[in-house]
């Protein structure tokens, strides 16, 4: 009995030997970064399109050889649909398995709100490609200490609300306001009217909000009317844009509708059918003409591999607008995350970390990338404008307004 | 004023559509004493096909048409599985898990077949921006068009209950299953029949408020079918008049107070008004009181 009892000791302790040595094992002979997004459900839009960034990029470090002779891996790809509880679910996953290098997160405010904290705790490199909030970076708001290991590619909140706070100031008197309920649209708000007042315009003569999926705004319009607006400006996704839109229609409302990066893509000219001229709408400006060396070749990269699907848009020779939230924010995102790891030569976080803070003047899809212990966003004010619809001949097409 | 009459006009149409639902739901429950919880899921296959069809090319009123027969024909589908074997048990719960298995499976199938993303939803009835003006008002012709056809179909069906044969059937199986099957009714028949016409019913709602959201997706419905049944409950379970009032009583206080209270108050309306009718009047408005002989 002692025999078996010492032998089977003896087994268990040799398999955790084993279990233990494996993942640094093969550490050593690849980088395995983690990743959890919307990759299936209603959001996938966003999700979907970063895996097939981050596998583009994936791909070509490498072919080039990968980071200093160590092959690229998604070692853990898992799908969150955007859902919050999910999220930290496949998060503790990820960080439970220690040979990952780097973290790429979800794909919305909700679900990266709810790892955030136990990422920052875990301190690996994580990177942010897609939530707008910018207390995911700057817990403690824009200008103060970013969380040590968090970097963002997404548009933030507060960058995303001065191109549109310019605009609206300087075009409208009384602006009404219409946000969703989530922490995506509360935010928006409260920077959106920092911005209109901090260049001149009057605050917001109306507020309303509206939840995530609403299939009527009848109330929420007929109230802005009501309060004389002469603009109304909206913070949500395409789809909620679209039913907004055609509510404005439904009740003749004929002020103009300037609304985020959401208006900019297919769900929202999909719903909003020949209703979307007109509409004003911000967005990343990278893929508007004339494009930049490195976004041109990141958009022959990804139609070669993935040709002119629905992330590419409506149009086989150019790509959308939208590939800079939807796609290439996760291009960039792996990017700099890799290129750090090759700065620092090394696996370990702190390392990882410093080399990005290094990082200055670095080309990407979607802007020139600076970091430092102080600044951990990538996307500024200057790389946001304004587009209209604007109907040429038959076609409707998105063209910059000037501020 | 114009404000006012925009609110009641837009929650007439809603509450007409609640109506249609509700009175769908109340079919099956009269044949069957089943809820069905996968009628969300229907509303959303009617309206889903109707937009893949007309998008490849598909004539709309053709596509339409489709859509009502496929319908009807999950309706059936879900009776056959999901609900006879489960009646077979006296006492049984069975339906509930099955009714919104049922519905899961649907959405679950739309997901696999059509892709997560809402799908752009044809202009059917007018345009949005088709309005006429009254006292001032801009009142959408789309919305006029939801709250006539709706209401003239559920005035159709209670003509069709009270006064054709297969009515009188179904209030027969209604009032009771056995005593219906000894005086020769077809049960089985009338029980099928009104599944399928429950089909059809939730077909042309999920058509209707499509028309109206502008898209559709794989979730499109379920918020729908909460709001029905409890329009249904308010108008008392079992009365296709009671399912109208019940209906449209819903949909203009919500708009009214969304209107001028908050939108986001009017989240709660439906729930306060559940309460307050099973409080005061637990077999809704119009429903008659169960009595039990004991």
């Amino acid at each position: 009995m002692q025999f078996f009892k010492t032998k089977h000791n003896f087994l268990v302790l040799a398999t955790a030997a084993l279990i233990g040595a494996a993942p640094s094992a093969y550490a050593a002979e690849t980088i395995r970064i983690g990743m959890t997004s919307a990759l299936t459900g209603p959001y996938n839009e966003f999700g979907e399109g970063n895996r097939r960034a981050v596998e583009l990029a994936v791909e070509q470090w490498n072919a080039r050889g990968g980071i200093n002779g160590k092959k690229i891996e998604i070692a853990m790809l898992l799908d969150d649909q955007l859902n919050p509880d999910r999220a930290v679910q496949n998060m503790r996953r990820i960080l439970d398995d220690k040979s990952i290098v780097g973290i790429i997160g979800p794909a919305g405010s909700g679900p990266t709100l709810a790892v955030i904290d136990m990422v920052q705790a875990d301190g690996r490199p994580y990177m942010n490609p897609i939530a707008q909030t910018p207390v995911i970076t700057y817990p403690d708001g824009v200008g103060t200490k970013p969380r040590s290991n968090v970097f963002s590619f997404a548009l933030q909140n507060d960058v995303e609300s001065v191109a549109m706070g310019q605009f609206l100031a300087k075009k409208f008197k009384r602006i009404g306001v219409i946000h969703e309920s989530t922490a995506y649209g509360v935010s928006g708000l409260e920077y959106l009217t920092a911005s209109i007042e901090k260049n001149g315009g009057n605050k917001p003569v109306a507020v309303d909000s509206y939840n995530q999926g609403a299939q009527d705004m009848t109330a929420q319009v007929a109230r802005l009317n009501r309060s004389g607006v002469d603009a109304i400006a909206a913070i949500g996704l395409g789809k909620d844009l679209a039913v907004l839109r055609r509510t404005m229609a439904r009740l003749n409302v004929t002020a103009p509708l300037i609304a985020s990066n959401g208006a900019l893509g297919l769900p929202y000219q999909e719903g909003a059918g020949e209703l979307t001229t007109g509409t004003l709408g911000t967005m990343i400006g990278a893929f508007s003409d004339p494009m930049g060396k490195a976004t041109a070749a990141f958009a022959e990269a990804y139609k070669s591999k993935y040709g002119t699907d629905r992330w590419w848009g409506a149009d086989p020779t150019r790509p959308q607008l939208f590939m800079a939230i939807s796609v290439a924010n996760g291009y960039d995102a792996a990017n700099v995350l890799f290129e750090g790891i090759r700065r620092a030569n090394s696996t370990d976080p702190k390392a990882i970390i410093s080399a990005i803070e290094s990082i200055r003047d670095l080309e990407g899809a979607n802007t020139t990338y600076s970091f430092s212990p102080e600044r951990h966003h990538g996307i500024e004010t200057e790389a946001v404008k304004v587009f209209e619809y604007a109907r040429e001949g038959d076609a409707v097409r998105l063209r910059p307004v000037a501020n | 004023m114009d404000f006012l009459i925009q609110m009641i006009a837009s929650g007439l149409s809603v509450g007409a559509v609640y109506a249609l639902v509700g009175l769908g739901l109340n079919l099956t429950f009269w044949t069957t004493r089943v809820l069905n919880f996968g009628q969300g899921s229907v509303l959303m296959a009617g309206a889903m096909i109707t937009a893949v069809l007309v998008a490849r090319g598909c004539n709309v009123f053709l596509a339409v048409a489709l859509s009502l027969v496929v319908s009807a024909l999950i309706l059936w589908v879900i009776e056959f599985v999901g609900v006879r074997p489960m009646l077979r048990i006296r006492g049984s719960m069975g339906w509930v898990v099955s009714t919104l298995g049922a519905g899961i499976f649907l959405q679950g199938s739309a997901s696999w077949l059509f892709g997560t993303q809402a799908v752009a939803f044809p202009d059917v009835l007018f345009k949005s921006s088709d309005t006429i003006e009254l006292l001032g008002a801009y009142i959408s012709v789309q919305y006029i068009a939801v709250f006539v056809i709706s209401v003239v179909i559920v005035g159709l069906m209670e003509l069709f209950l009270r006064r054709s044969t297969w009515g009188y059937g179904v209030r027969a199986v209604a009032h009771d299953r056995e005593l219906a099957a000894l005086m020769g009714i077809p049960v089985r028949r009338v029980v099928v029949g009104s599944f399928l016409v429950s089909g059809l019913l939730a077909g042309a709602a999920g058509v209707l408020v499509a028309q109206v959201s502008g898209t559709v997706d794989p979730n499109f419905g379920l918020h729908l079918l909460i709001l029905s049944f409890v329009a249904t409950v308010v108008g008392g379970m079992g009365s296709a008049v009671g399912s109208l009032v019940g209906g449209l009583t819903l949909g203009v206080i919500e708009k009214l107070v969304g209107g001028y209270v908050s939108p986001a108050a009017a989240e709660m309306v439906a729930f306060v008004l559940l309460v307050a009718v099973l409080t005061i009047r637990p077999q809704g408005l119009f429903g008659k009181a169960d009595t039990v002989k004991v």
